[in-house]
């Protein structure tokens, strides 16, 4: 009986590992023929992390920039966001930055200059993808 | 902070934290994507306006601060065992495009490395969205898994430097909503030598060069450059291009100057050329002449990057009444309604409508027997355009062909 359920624990064992093959990295019936594989996945050079801006204590009597992707809904959704903000906070500010150009990084861009100059004039920045 | 639609959440974070700021808080809303109605964008702010707040006033944690590099292990051997296991282990990883692969072994990694002078550790291109590095041999790898023979190398490397060249601009197209897929016509000596299909069915399944360039094109965005469906890569509703998309031109059969030497190489080099369509219609001619010919293409209203596929006895009769591919372009421009006049790339930000001149539009003779006509569009038009590279062979090309020649399938008649 101890034998029996012995087969079996092992059975129940070698049937998860070959359900899980990420868990095992090296799985298949010994008797096929055997691959050794390189991994596809390619290295890419570390970025160090960043942390985020300190957040602020409130919104009010601040400048809050709002920056539009160049999607269509970008701009009326920062529009009404901006509406509910002033509502909200009355001596809020707000700033757009309108990146007209597709998926660009504006600190990159030939916007570099003025998308600086503007996230240095602002105290937290809104931004609306359009998607 | 960050709003987007809450689909995009994943992409959104993966953007963050592929440029070093894990921690930005990335809120998703219920407001329909790209959508311009004011009822619909006012809900979702109205209910995303308490968070909206909280993700700006909130303090940050203690991750949000400080976040920790977080490096992957990256072994060189991935896996051991059977095919089907490969295969399993593959697919779990998200590492192939849902076919099985061919197991990418030392061996068979080292035979396609022979397609190449390159070193394997060399470094093509860095690949987006992640900057993947497309060494030799991951190029290799991929090639191995898609089937590919070492022949196809050096246009795989030259694919991959075409991708990453910023004028096909693959950094958008590559990932985005609309789903384009790059669209690789390979001309010169090597057509022939590695038989890329340029006759008939070109676009469809069933010949070797075809099928794995293409294939393993999608595989290195995929495993080099990191752009998982649904995840970076957010095309809405896909493209089967994206398997594949790769035909030659049938510059025995054309009567014109090959597309190569109209983008400035001379015919003996062998080159391709790349751009990103997102729609593959065909169609008949409205009349079979040449005027029901570039009647029809206009009617088709190319423009924002276009490739227009004439087969061989079209090609004929429009050289025979004195139509260039230059001349066929500017009828067609003349001709034709922009498909998105108002509003460039029928998303973006109101822009005053441009007409596409005659180098948004590619002519490519290719197909067989028959009368069909072929347009590949792309419904975009951001400052990209189409990007031809010449293909640099190994100092054992012919070697290497002469090894692979034979590759090629044989029907039975039946």
């Amino acid at each position: 009986m101890r034998k029996i359920f012995g087969v079996l624990v092992t059975g129940v064992f070698v049937f998860i590992a070959g359900q899980d093959p990420s868990k095992a990295q090296s799985s298949g019936n010994a008797s096929e023929p055997q691959f050794k594989v390189l991994s596809p996945w390619a290295e890419a050079d570390p970025i160090p992390p960043r942390g985020i801006s300190p957040r602020l204590n409130t919104l009010a009597g601040r400048k809050i920039g709002l920056f539009a992707n160049f999607k269509r809904a970008s701009r009326p959704i920062l529009a009404s966001v901006e509406k509910r903000l002033k509502a909200m906070y009355p001596d809020c500010e707000t700033s757009l930055f309108d990146s007209r150009g597709a998926n660009v990084v504006e600190s990159e861009s030939a916007n570099r200059e003025r998308f600086i100059a503007w996230a240095k004039g602002v105290d937290a920045v809104i931004l609306a993808v359009g998607d | 902070m960050l709003l987007a639609n809450k689909g995009f959440v994943t992409d959104a974070r993966s953007a963050a934290s592929s440029r070093g700021m894990p921690g930005i808080r990335v809120l998703g809303t219920s407001i329909p994507c790209e959508t311009n109605e004011k009822s619909e964008i006012d809900a979702g702010v109205a209910a995303a306006m308490e968070n909206i707040v909280a993700a700006l006033t909130k303090p940050l944690t203690v991750g949000e601060k400080s976040p920790k590099q977080q490096l992957e292990p990256l072994p060189r051997i991935a896996f051991t065992g059977s095919y089907e296991a490969v295969n399993r282990f593959f697919y779990s990883k998200g590492w192939t495009d849902g076919l099985p692969i061919s197991p990418p072994t030392e061996k068979a990694v080292a035979e396609m490395m022979t397609g190449t002078d390159l070193r394997a550790e060399h470094v093509v291109a860095k690949v987006i969205p992640r900057l993947g590095k497309a060494t030799v041999e991951k190029i290799a790898i991929n090639a191995v898994m898609a089937g590919a023979l070492p022949t196809h190398m050096p246009v795989l490397i030259t694919a991959v430097q075409a991708l990453m060249d910023q004028r096909s601009r693959f950094d958008t197209f590559g990932v985005s909503t609309g789903s384009w897929a790059p669209f690789f016509v390979i001309n010169g000596p090597i057509r022939n030598d590695i038989h890329i299909n340029c006759s008939s069915g070109a676009l469809s399944p069933g010949d070797m060069a075809n099928a794995a360039i293409g294939r393993a094109v999608s595989l290195i965005a995929k495993n080099i450059g990191g752009a998982r469906k649904g995840i970076e890569d957010m095309g809405v509703l896909g493209n089967p291009g994206k398997y594949s998309l790769v035909l030659g031109e049938y510059e025995e059969e054309s009567p014109w100057e090959p597309l190569q030497v109209e983008r400035g190489f001379k015919k003996e080099d062998s080159t391709l050329t790349l751009f990103l369509p997102n729609t593959y219609i065909q169609t008949i001619p409205r009349d079979t002449n040449a005027k029901g010919y570039v009647e029809t293409y206009a009617s088709l209203n190319p423009g924002s990057m276009s490739c227009l596929l004439v087969v061989p006895s079209h090609a004929k009769v429009l050289s025979s009444e004195g139509w260039t591919k230059k001349k066929i372009k500017e009828f067609i421009l003349e001709n034709s309604a922009s498909p998105f006049p108002a509003v460039q790339g029928g998303q973006g930000t109101p822009l005053p409508p441009t007409k596409p001149s005659v180098d948004d539009l590619m002519i490519v003779v290719a197909g067989g027997p028959g009368a069909w006509i072929g347009l590949l569009r792309s419904a975009g038009g951001w400052e990209n355009s189409f990007v031809t590279k010449k293909i640099d062979l190994p100092r054992n090309w012919d070697k290497l062909v002469a090894k692979y020649k034979n590759v090629v399938p044989t029907y039975t008649a039946y």
